[in-house]
């Protein structure tokens, strides 16, 4: 077995005097597409933000690529390679389809034309080809969440991290996001962390996920254990799908 | 297709400073009112600079004044030669919105605004107590070499386009695709790589050296300052010309501070109407023209053309 | 112990006449996102309307000092609620929520404003009648007893104001628009009628400050500039939006005041102030008692 991408060591994440993050620790495989779930405020978005570099934890360790990488800012954390996606979609919405991905390889490739070729390689990717001149904000819904796995794909991450890549997409488009997230692991050999509500989504696509409730990690294994586990059971499939 | 557009620009200043200087003639006061155009044209391109992160810098004035003060010492106090001089204005704003930034911009928005005005009225504050500076009276005296006169108005043309020009470019280039993209969502921007802090950083250096340039300049052209010349109202004023002219490009602001450089000198000593009228332009503007001359003229164009087709 | 008791009373009269003015300011930000910076002339115009209309009534009815102090601060404030509804109406409304649009706005009704002042009242300092004559002696220190008076006003307008955000309906509405306008607005806070009471209110408190000022200095046109530039100081400090936050700056920047102002020149103490807010920054970008932007 090869070493872990990200070990989160008993991180935890405190806001006056609510604990969101309680002693969480996780591990993702090179090559894995991980499953983050659990009902609204058990803490997901914020372990998000905390491995992302956005809230600095309380305590506990973060390491990627064998680096300790806790307390980083967002900016130093992408450049080593773990890049996210924000739950409601992040545009630049007054800017073009082409800036907005632009913006995304910037960093990470450093001739004009290498960025150039990033910017159309990405864009045919996420199904963006020929709205290069698009303004951001006028897409359609789906379309504008495709530009947003697409500027952060366009920086190559060996990590993508997205929240909520699903959330709002009607079950065709749905379909061929998924279809997109399979790609950017295979042929990209991205590892991938994805959040998301849609429960029959996160089974299909993931080969491991972890369960949050109330903070604290509920379970973790593959979907087929974590479907059977009558804790999860209990606290979040009982109620509502 | 980026470099043939900066070019249009070149030819388009030159021709417009020709043109002025064809039609205005040579007379002094022509030639001075061409000169504060050009300085306050520098003043609106240099403070939209900042506003393209999305930042409001009211610190736009202190630069301007440090730039002034430092001109005025190298010439005065020092001796120095007259390109020094410009450039010591410029390099002092460099040094001090450096350290200025660093402590600053992490805070943004309302927060930002309101300490950069702070800066700028405790500076002016600093010049009226340090005597060395000439204190509540300033310096006077801030000539230029003589064998400089004739050509004085073509120089500062030439500087405060080179200036302008500078800026438009970095605007167009991939630097200034961040600055917008900060100004759109600056959290994006971050989860790419790209440090938000050190671009702003970058922003507001280039923006304070050419501003401080211009500064200088305004020491040598007036020949006199004092700190009343530097308050929050020199950033206020490169806002409304931003504002009339139109704030989509760079045009909008130079058009805007012509214009308003000239009803300035038309209601100078005309005493509180100064007032009255200035704030009342921006006012107007902001009630009847949200997005400046230059947009308001173009929303006609578009109204005029729907109705032919 | 004289001195230590004038200058004491002397921090509390000019605190409280800083924190009302950054009070008010500092509401209207929260609940309109909007930095005035007209603000000062409310204070102006109170500042200015008793100056002008009390030696009238002194001279015409003869009533004690006081009394035309207080109609003519009455008809001072009627005077800048007017100014206010039709400042809000024409301007303000329409740039609500927008930091840029209404700093452009605000700075040219500055502008017009100043000019205007200075058309109608002149440029000559006014200095209003002595309300009460006489000194009261206080732990062996003489002090006059208009001041006395203001101060305590000063401090009971600030308490009342306070108790209005804190404990009234009117004030619940105002925090929660001002900490989350979508959760107020779906609470049924109508937003757009709250911002107008609290512009009406912050531009209040601006003119009350303004007429407790007025017999302590001289008055002119621009005597709003000097309280606007300390006012930002404060809300650095406090933290934008936050009411403790405006009252603690305000107290703290005129204690610097008085206490270094007494042997120094207060635009010493201006400066020392602005090096604290750097510092500040430097450890805490949000101010003392603002909250982290999320």
């Amino acid at each position: 077995m090869t070493a872990p991408l990200l070990v989160a060591q008993a991180i935890s994440r405190r806001f006056g005097g609510i604990l969101a993050v309680n002693d969480f620790s996780f591990e993702i495989q090179p090559g894995e597409v991980m499953g983050l779930i659990g009902p609204n405020g058990a803490g997901k978005s914020t372990t998000f933000n905390v491995i992302s570099g956005f809230y600095k934890p309380t305590t506990g360790k973060l390491t990627f690529l064998g680096e300790d990488i806790t307390g980083l800012s967002a900016a130093a954390i992408s450049r080593r390679g773990l890049v996210r996606t924000f739950q409601h979609g992040s545009l630049l919405r007054e800017m073009t389809v082409h800036d907005n991905i632009l913006i995304g390889a910037l960093r990470a490739v450093r001739d004009n034309s290498g960025r150039e070729m990033r910017v159309r390689e990405t864009a045919a990717l996420l199904g963006l080809g020929g709205l290069l001149h698009a303004t951001a904000g006028s897409l359609p819904h789906g379309l504008q969440r495709m530009l947003s796995i697409a500027i952060a794909f366009a920086a190559r991450p060996k990590l993508l991290c997205l929240d909520e890549p699903l959330t709002g997409l009607n079950s065709t488009e749905a379909v061929a996001a998924l279809e997109v997230i399979g790609r950017i692991r295979d042929e990209y050999e991205t590892t991938i962390l994805l959040v998301d509500h849609n429960m029959r989504v996160v089974m299909r696509i993931c080969d491991r996920i972890a369960v949050l409730n109330y903070g604290q990690k509920l379970a973790e294994g593959t979907p087929e254990e974590i479907r059977n586990n009558p804790d999860v059971i209990r606290a979040y499939l009982g109620d509502g799908e | 297709m980026r470099s043939a557009r900066a070019g249009q620009i070149v030819v388009a200043l030159a021709a417009a400073a020709v043109l002025a200087f064809a039609v205005l003639g040579d007379d002094e006061y022509t030639q001075h009112l061409l000169m504060w155009t050009a300085l306050n044209a520098v003043l609106a391109v240099g403070l939209r600079f900042m506003l393209l992160v999305g930042e409001t810098n009211i610190g736009t004035g202190a630069f301007y004044g440090m730039g002034a003060y430092m001109g005025a010492i190298c010439t005065t106090k020092w001796g120095l030669p007259f390109p020094l001089a410009l450039l010591a204005g410029g390099l002092l704003a460099i040094v001090v919105s450096t350290g200025f930034g660093l402590v600053t911009l992490r805070t943004k928005g309302p927060y930002f605004m309101l300490i950069s005005f702070a800066f700028t009225e405790v500076v002016r504050l600093i010049y009226t107590r340090v005597e060395w500076l000439g204190g509540n009276s300033g310096i006077i005296g801030i000539f230029p070499p003589q064998a400089l006169d004739p050509w004085m108005s073509v120089l500062t043309f030439l500087l405060c386009g080179g200036l302008i020009l500078m800026m438009y470019l970095c605007e167009q280039s991939n630097l200034g695709r961040v600055f917008r993209a900060i100004q759109n969502n600056d959290a994006v921007v971050e989860t790419v790589g790209i440090d938000v802090v050190q671009i702003k950083l970058v922003c507001l250096v280039i923006a304070s050296f050419s501003v401080g340039i211009a500064g200088s300049l305004h020491a040598h052209i007036y020949n006199v300052i004092s700190p009343g010349d530097f308050s929050y109202l020199v950033p206020v004023f490169a806002l409304a010309y931003i504002k009339i002219g139109g704030d989509a490009n760079v045009m909008g602001a130079v058009i805007g501070a012509a214009i308003l450089t000239v009803l300035a000198q038309m209601l100078q000593g005309m005493g509180s109407l100064e007032h009255v009228l200035f704030g009342g332009a921006i006012v107007a503007s902001m009630l009847v023209l949200p997005d400046g001359l230059l947009g308001g003229g173009r929303r006609l164009l578009r109204l005029f053309s729907r109705g032919r087709a | 112990m004289g001195l230590i008791a004038q200058l004491l009373v002397n921090m509390l009269q000019i605190g409280a006449v800083y924190v009302l003015f950054a009070l008010g300011l500092t509401l209207v930000f929260g609940v309109m996102k909007v930095i005035n910076f007209a603000h000062g002339q409310f204070f102006t115009l109170a500042a200015l309307m008793i100056a002008v209309t009390m030696p009238e009534f002194t001279e015409r009815f003869g009533f004690p000092a006081w009394v035309d102090y207080f109609v003519c601060f009455a008809l001072a404030l009627l005077t800048v609620a007017i100014l206010g509804v039709v400042l809000y109406f024409v301007g303000f409304e329409r740039y609500l929520r927008d930091l840029i649009g209404s700093f452009i706005l605000s700075v040219g009704l500055l502008l017009l404003l100043e000019g205007v002042y200075l058309w109608i009242f002149t440029g000559a300092p006014r200095v209003v009648p002595k309300l009460l004559t006489g000194q009261v002696s206080i732990l062996g220190g003489a002090l006059e007893t208009q001041r006395l008076v203001i101060c305590g006003i000063a401090l009971a307008a600030t308490f009342g104001l306070y108790q209005l955000v804190n404990r009234t309906k009117l004030g619940r509405a105002l925090r929660a628009v001002a900490e989350d306008r979508e959760a107020a607005m779906l609470q049924g806070i109508r937003y757009r009628r709250i911002s107008f009471y609290g512009f009406m209110i912050g531009s209040g408190m601006a003119a009350i400050a303004g007429g407790l000022i007025a017999p302590l200095t001289a008055i002119s046109p621009s005597l709003g500039n000097d309280y606007l530039s300390k006012a930002f100081i404060i809300i650095i400090i406090g933290g934008l939006g936050s009411i403790p936050g405006a009252i603690l700056g305000g107290f703290l920047i005129a204690a610097v005041e008085s206490f270094a102002g007494y042997f120094l020149d207060s635009s010493y103490a201006t400066i020392a102030m602005f090096m604290l807010v750097m510092v500040f920054l430097l450890v805490r970008p949000q101010g003392i008692l603002g909250h982290a932007e999320r």
